[in-house]
């Protein structure tokens, strides 16, 4: 029954399309080879203005942004009237289509443009093509590498994050006094925005001359509680900022999947005999895993974005020990208006993280069809 | 020979008695009858700007919003007496402006609410952090999107903006109405002008002055301490860098008044560009050489001077310097040194502009109160000639060169305006009114963000009625005199793209200040980096601006 269903559906549709009369075909069709070439000749009309090769033109894109939905309107009302029913159905999915041309596919395409330029704001020329001379300046550039290896260690510590929040997690699935008021309690610092932390903890609580940490340390014995002043203190500071903010993120998801456990695997490990760490290493975490993989997956695609926190509280010193490949981009981008290097440099990154990803979750999914 | 021009020139200062005799004589003029008219002017004038110096009082709490607008609504006589009431009814400006330190644009809401409810215009804000600031113009510029018809702006950006005609020329009424004789010679043309038109309303006049702590040089345990310690010269106030460097070095563990005593502060941290003006101002007595006027760039090449000796003599004294300061020192931008360190009681030395001297005595941010002197940044034994490519010893004495850092901000009316006359006249008018003589008093002698900038603001005895002290104030005033009047000032350079050369530099410092490469080899990057940024932005345009930024 269940397999005849979409049979029933495409006769049905193939039956709708051949009602469809020829005549409000060919005007769809009509219709949107009138609109595309309505749409190409405004914008060609553009960029001809745009490259100053002709006077004529809009003072500004947005008739180009106009002629866009016309030409998307245009062009829905035709699939109606070529393919009928099966067009009314495609009404419902091409505004989510047309969005997404609009606000990823062109941008990811004019942002290869971008970076292909020589253009930096103040230059007396403007945007000059330089195809790959940004790429060829990024492998001289020492601050994009060493911003890349400070990377590698923020992502490399998302482990560190799991296993403490793997460890809340058990915590409060645990049969432990107020446990919904320590889950609301442990959630509160995801709900911080993270230049909220770099002020509230970056510059007061860890603040050398005032601040109580400081204070407290200074107490416990460390003369000079200086969060931020040698390597890779500033960047363990860092990342212990940052990892207060996301822990509760790992651990909520992680909080989720132990609750979906089945009792039954854990009771039957107890009558097994096994202990506490058995019970875990053999049964919770890997029944765990693909949960684990899709929570560290996330989180790393969030480490890889770290700018806020360490723009707002060590500019990404000392000596660029704890900058970031986005806190580079954005000093590139912000203080130095260097608009196609910094975005090649982001695109280059853009590449590097879906790489890493897709490499991720082929391992991920090797892992998890072992356990299952 | 410069103590010499230094001593000669605050001799030439209006001291109280001089100040006495003027007014006595001008009362004298006054009531005989011939200068009437003028008298009462001058003595109407003069009662304003007493009284707006009492609002609130020095040492009598920050000032608040409160505050400003009745301070605006007390200068709005230069506008009532060109502007009717209403006559801007239904006109709409849009200004951009900073917020440091929740200063600047918030100010100027103040000043400018009276002058909305006078001529009926209304005036809507962009406010913005100093660190996003040089981005948003640079974009507005770059994409032609300028969405602002007056804009709070630094003239190292003239360049930029009123070099592509984004600006609107000054006209006549406004250049009386703001006097604009008034400003100290180091602002007159061609700062604030662009091929001989003058685009800028002045509301601020920068250099780095250097100020210390009067406690910590006048202390005689540390006197004592200072002999002790086998050095010849007295326990005094620097004056040459090498002298400020012992200095650092002597107090690393001394104390004054119970706490840990730390001597020059350095700031480290990037702070978008405007972190490099602090090692400018260590360099610039090594830099700037009396006989010629660059100390940034070679003029005729632009080849950077980043890497020549006089400038890794400054870095490399950081570099020396930062062990004898606080220990978390690496991660102190000049915000911090200023504002969270020296105001609140840490360090004893520091450059920065006259942010400083206004808020130690009128604000409550500050906790050290009145226990600041000012001079004009230390000078050096030596100065490196980069023609000779030697350190020269000058028969005069040590080599000072005040630090002009950024020229000061000036308030600009975009050229958007100049198709609605009515628009146009509404946009100069409000600048007019922010950049007035009277409300520029009040503004120098208050928190603002802002510091003196005309020949008026150094009538000592204003300060004085307000509630300064007068040996502090002498102190503060002389400094900014001495260093916008000093023959061998070192000068902003008006180019484009400034802050990127200063951003870049701030980055490969940070490197050199953790110790990942010494400071020649860091000078070198910061130069190489310049280079390629130079050709980048235009190098033939540069030069000619470099010049003209020079006077050369």
């Amino acid at each position: 029954m269940q397999n005849s269903a979409p049979v029933t559906d495409d006769l049905h549709q193939q039956l709708a399309v051949a009602r469809a009369p020829a005549r409000r075909k060919a005007a769809g069709r009509a219709l949107v080879a009138l609109a595309s070439l309505g749409f190409l000749l405004v914008l060609l009309v553009q960029i001809l203005h745009t490259t100053s090769a002709t006077a004529s033109g809009f003072s500004d894109w947005r008739p180009i942004l106009i002629a866009y939905l016309i030409w998307a309107l245009a062009f829905a009302i035709a699939q109606v009237l070529i393919r009928g029913e099966r067009g009314q159905r495609a009404l419902f999915l091409l505004p989510a289509v047309f969005f997404t041309i609009a606000v990823v596919i062109f941008p990811t395409i004019f942002g290869i443009y971008i970076a292909s330029l020589d253009w930096n704001l103040s230059s007396v020329e403007g945007p000059r093509f330089s195809g790959f001379g940004n790429l060829v300046g990024m492998l001289n550039d020492t601050y994009y590498w060493n911003a890349l290896g400070n990377m590698i260690f923020y992502a490399v510590a998302v482990l560190g994050e799991y296993a403490i929040a793997f460890g809340l997690a058990l915590l409060l699935s645990a049969e432990i006094r107020a446990r919904k008021f320590f889950r609301v309690v442990f959630l509160l610092p995801m709900m911080l925005s993270p230049v909220a932390v770099s002020w509230m903890i970056g510059k007061s609580l860890l603040e050398y001359r005032f601040g109580p940490a400081a204070a407290l340390a200074r107490y416990l014995g460390w003369e000079n509680p200086a969060f931020f002043a040698s390597p890779w203190m500033a960047r363990l500071s860092i990342q212990a900022m940052d990892a207060w903010v996301s822990i509760p993120f790992i651990m909520i998801i992680l909080l989720a999947g132990l609750q979906a456990m089945p009792r039954e695997v854990q009771e039957a490990a107890k009558v097994d005999g096994a202990n506490a760490w058995q019970s875990f290493w053999h049964v919770t975490f890997p029944i765990m895993l693909p949960v684990s993989i899709t929570v560290l997956i996330i989180r790393i695609i969030f480490k890889l974005k770290l700018a806020d926190i360490v723009i707002n509280v060590t500019a990404g010193g000392p000596g660029g020990a704890t900058d970031t490949v986005s806190s580079f981009i954005y000093r590139v981008y912000r203080d130095r208006s260097n608009v196609g290097y910094g975005t090649a440099l982001a695109m280059v990154y853009l590449v590097l993280i879906i790489v890493l990803l897709t490499l991720l979750l082929r391992l991920s999914k090797r892992w998890t069809q072992r356990v299952v | 020979m410069k103590q010499h021009d230094h001593d000669q020139h605050s001799a030439f200062q209006p001291n109280r008695r001089t100040v006495l005799r003027g007014a006595a004589s001008a009362a004298a003029l006054g009531t005989s009858g011939a200068l009437g008219t003028f008298s009462e002017l001058a003595l109407a004038q003069a009662n304003l700007r007493a009284q707006i110096a009492q609002i609130p009082g020095v040492g009598k709490g920050a000032p608040t919003d409160a505050d400003w607008q009745k301070v605006g609504e007390l200068c709005l006589g230069p506008t009532k007496a060109s502007i009717k009431e209403g006559e801007f009814k239904g006109v709409e400006l849009s200004f951009m402006g900073l917020n440091n330190q929740n200063l600047h644009n918030l100010l100027f809401r103040g000043f400018l609410k009276p002058w909305e409810a006078y001529t009926g215009a209304k005036i809507s804000w962009i406010d913005l952090a100093q660190a996003d600031y040089n981005p948003r113009l640079q974009q507005a510029i770059a994409t032609g999107t300028v969405d602002f018809d007056i804009l709070e702006m630094g003239a190292p950006f003239e360049g930029d903006v009123c070099g592509k005609g984004l600006a609107s020329e000054m006209p006549d009424w406004v250049k009386k109405q703001i006097d604009i004789d008034d400003y100290v010679e180091y602002l007159k043309p061609p700062v604030g002008t662009w091929n001989g038109k003058t685009y800028r309303v002045t509301i601020d006049g920068d250099c780095h002055n250097f100020n210390y702590r009067t406690d910590v040089f006048s202390d005689a345990a540390l006197a004592k301490a200072w002999k002790d310690a086998g050095n010849t010269g007295e326990w005094g106030v620097p004056k040459t860098w090498q002298q400020v460097q012992a200095v650092t070095k002597f107090l690393k563990g001394k104390k004054i008044k119970n706490q840990n005593a730390f001597g020059y502060l350095d700031a480290p941290k990037p702070w978008g560009g405007f972190g490099f003006y602090f090692l400018g101002s260590r360099a610039s007595a090594y830099a700037k050489h009396p006989d010629d006027k660059a100390w940034l760039f070679d003029i005729d090449t632009m080849k950077p001077r980043i890497n020549n000796p006089a400038w890794v003599r400054a870095i490399q004294d950081v570099i020396d310097a930062l062990p004898f300061e606080p220990a978390d020192q690496l991660n102190a931008d000049p915000n911090t040194t200023g504002f969270q360190q020296f105001l609140a009681g840490i360090g004893s030395m520091i450059p920065w502009w006259g942010d400083i001297g206004q808020v130690a005595k009128a604000s409550d941010t500050s906790v050290i109160g009145d226990i600041v002197g000012f001079d004009i940044l230390p000078g050096s034994d030596d100065v490196y000639n980069s023609k000779t490519g030697q350190w020269d010893k000058l028969a005069s004495g040590p080599n000072h060169a005040p630090n002009c850092a950024y020229l000061g901000w000036g308030v600009y009316v975009m050229a958007r305006v100049n198709g609605d006359e009515k628009k146009h006249k509404a946009a100069w008018s409000a600048a007019a009114h922010l950049g007035g003589k009277d409300l520029s008093l009040w503004m120098v002698m208050y928190p603002s963000g802002f510091q003196a900038h005309r020949t008026s603001h150094f009538q000592f005895d204003e300060w004085v009625a307000a509630g300064y002290d007068r040996k502090y104030i002498t102190s503060y005033l002389n400094s900014q005199l001495g260093s916008y009047n000093h023959p061998n000032r070192a000068v902003e350079p008006r180019i484009p793209g400034i802050f990127q050369y200063y951003s870049i530099a701030e980055d490969e410092l940070t490197k050199i200040f953790a110790g990942k490469v010494d400071a020649q080899t860091g000078a070198n990057n910061i130069a190489a980096a310049w280079e390629t940024l130079t050709d980048q932005i235009g190098r033939e345009r540069q030069i000619g601006l470099y010049k003209a930024s020079l006077g050369v």
